[in-house]
């Protein structure tokens, strides 16, 4: 025989069982999207409700309203692949409170500034955490070529890095009446 | 190391798991009357080059992160051998392959990764890896090209600029600048700048701070009037020969943009392909042709070449024109403007000039009256990137083909293509090609494989390539036809 000789094509990592491992971790990975995206939203949610500042406080409530559609989307990730949101969504209840948990530990002390101040750091942390899950996504769906899952991971990936840049200019522009001056936004 | 590969009737290939390829269909391929064209092997995830052995097996390089640098798959070496079975046949992590040769008991792999490119040498019955070319200066854009063996038992390689434009910039893909931040483009001789620099945005920054870079220097280092860039026999944009132990190194060429390409013949006879300038950005340059060099310093007898030749990276067109001669001025972006003093002559014309944004790759010769066209030089062309470094309507399909040239009469004909236009994932329904990148003559001389990387997706602002899409591909003459 010879490499000129074989006469049926070979699949490569194309099989079924391959194939359906590749989309069971993603489907894994997918619960732990849902759940650093919920947590973040979550956070922005309870930090919008925090804070006095009127013209921080409607730009935290705009990223607040865009987590809970990034949220929504995870479900059409799931679609992407041809798997049900239900069970993810399910598992998400059962960690949700060890998520918020780990987010604390990341975050710190608060180095004596008070108030909503310390939120915003968590939220630049928590949005960090969950812009990279997605976009973790995004780099599964190129890698087995399935552009719906990396299409709509990019999106969010886009949304989230505009807020990150929002979410740091926020924090670093109080960061003086926080520290220094101990007061609250 | 074992692989997950099946055997499957050829209907299976109507319906693939990966949606943005659900059908390779080689009744959409066109190639001449009395040859055959047929898909091997589907699935690779952005394969570089393949490499016959002795014994009838089949090497293909999986390149890791390639073009764009993400989704970064595994970078491996398959081996196909000749009863179908396919391993993966290196064992450690490596850096991207991106050409194989196998000669003398070994294959020969070119490697892209960090800020130096390689040239390892696997003993084929062992597998003990030896590093023969040890620092091609990269960390950026281009690849290094090669390694080939010629008659004389040599071997012949090449490294291609940092920069895309003549000077390192966060053009579109950043991640280079922070992964690599004092890559730079050498040159092959002493060269004295004009001093012109090129201001740019520092993405690694959130503010806009903006940063002057010169030729031959770092993102973000200036380059000064009249200052000196001593040259170095480590250059890159360079092509070499060396013993196959990679000794006695001999630097024939540079100014070649990127030498992925590289063919020689039955006479010694050595051409390598290049491609052009991009129409965006802080440099931009029109309508510069991809082209095949032939580079004569060749011909001269091991260790004689004194000078190296320069085929014109970064001022000139492949044309021979300067990049900024009303002829390549951009209809977006910044002109360019001339970055060295002192050029040095120039070594082309070139042996062939290709359609701006053919993205010609790897060649090679065809070695046998068995197949037909001996002593043509058959060559990939990748395909376009417009409208994504270019927004000129005409380049959309430039290259997805193989094309065959003669370098005798210097006249080419498409060999084989899409019956539509362009890849087939412009075409609904079309299970056709996608972007050749490498091509080989099999060991039964009736044999052409040619490698497809697969789907890479450009739009006006963004480049996505997807893996699990590459296909190799077989051409075979059938029997008793004429060419």
């Amino acid at each position: 025989m010879s490499v000129a000789t074989i006469s049926q094509p070979i699949l490569l990592e194309l099989g079924q069982d391959r194939w359906d491992t590749f989309l069971d971790n993603v489907d894994t990975w997918l619960g732990n999207v849902l759940l650093t995206q919920a947590s973040f939203r979550k956070l922005a949610e309870d930090t919008a409700g925090k804070i006095q500042d009127p013209r921080i406080k409607e730009q935290i409530v705009c990223i607040a309203d865009t987590a809970k559609e990034h949220e929504r989307q995870v479900d059409a990730l799931y679609h992407a692949i041809g798997r049900d949101p239900a069970h993810g969504r399910a598992a998400l209840g059962t960690v949700a409170a060890k998520g918020r948990e780990v987010v604390g530990a990341v975050t710190g002390l608060t180095g004596g500034a008070p108030g909503p101040w310390h939120d915003l750091r968590q939220m630049l942390l928590s949005n960090l955490d969950a812009m990279g899950a997605f976009a973790a996504v995004e780099q599964c769906g190129l890698a087995l070529g399935l552009p719906d899952l990396a299409k709509i991971a990019f999106q969010v990936v886009r949304d989230k890095s505009t807020h990150q840049l929002l979410i740091q200019e926020y924090m670093l522009e109080m960061a003086p009446l926080s520290i220094l001056y101990n007061e609250s936004i | 190391m074992a692989v997950s590969a099946t055997q499957a009737p050829a209907e299976a290939l109507q319906q693939l798991p990966t949606k943005v390829r659900p059908k390779v269909d080689a009744g959409d391929v066109m190639v001449p009357d009395g040859y055959t064209v047929e898909p091997v092997l589907v699935g690779l995830s952005f394969p570089t080059d393949l490499a016959f052995a002795g014994d009838g097996s089949l090497f293909i390089g999986e390149g890791g992160s390639t073009w764009p640098t993400r989704p970064a798959m595994p970078a491996r070496l398959l081996r196909l051998d000749p009863s179908g079975q396919l391993e993966q046949w290196n064992a450690e992590v490596m850096p991207g392959p991106r050409g194989l040769a196998v000669h003398d008991g070994g294959l020969f792999v070119s490697v892209k990764g960090g800020y130096f490119s390689q040239i390892h040498r696997y003993d084929l019955k062992t597998k003990q890896k030896t590093v023969v070319i040890p620092s091609m200066p990269d960390g950026g854009w281009h690849e290094p090209g090669g390694p080939i063996f010629g008659p004389d038992g040599l071997m012949y390689f090449g490294q291609g600029s940092v920069s895309l434009q003549g000077v390192v910039l966060p053009a579109g893909f950043s991640e280079d600048v922070a992964k690599h931040p004092d890559a730079k483009d050498v040159p092959g001789q002493d060269v004295t700048l004009t001093g012109n620099n090129v201001w740019s945005r520092d993405p690694r920054f959130p503010l806009p701070v903006l940063v002057a870079s010169g030729p031959f220097k770092p993102y973000g280092v200036p380059a000064a009037q009249g200052e000196v860039v001593k040259g170095e026999f480590w250059c890159n944009s360079a092509v070499w020969r060396a013993h196959p132990d990679g000794s006695n190194p001999e630097l024939l060429a540079w100014g070649i943009r990127n030498p992925f390409g590289m063919a020689i013949n039955a006479q010694g006879e050595l051409y390598v392909a290049d491609n052009d300038f991009e129409e965006k950005g802080d440099r931009a340059i029109a309508e510069d042709p991809d082209c095949i060099w032939h580079l004569t310093n060749a011909r001269q007898p091991f260790g004689s070449v004194k000078t190296p030749d320069w085929y014109g990276f970064p001022d000139l067109c492949k044309d021979g024109l300067p990049a900024w001669d009303p002829k390549h001025l951009p209809n977006r972006g910044k002109p360019a403007e001339p970055l060295i003093a002192n050029p040095p002559p120039w070594a082309g014309p070139a042996a062939y000039l290709e359609k701006p944004h053919s993205c010609m790759c790897k060649m090679d010769f065809c070695p046998s009256d068995d197949f037909g066209f001996r002593g043509e030089l058959f060559a990939c062309e990748w395909g376009t990137m417009a409208p994504f470094n270019t927004n000129r309507p005409e380049a959309l399909d430039h290259g997805f083909k193989v094309i065959r040239f003669n370098t005798e009469s210097q006249t080419t004909e498409t060999f084989l293509a899409n019956k539509q236009p362009g890849p087939a994932s412009y075409h609904r329904g079309s299970g056709g090609i996608e972007r050749p990148v490498s091509c080989t003559f099999g060991p039964d001389g009736r044999t052409l494989y040619v490698l497809d990387f697969g789907v890479a997706l450009v739009s006006e602002n963004l480049m996505t390539s997807y893996a699990h899409t590459g296909v190799l591909w077989r051409v075979t003459r059938s029997a008793g036809r004429q060419a």
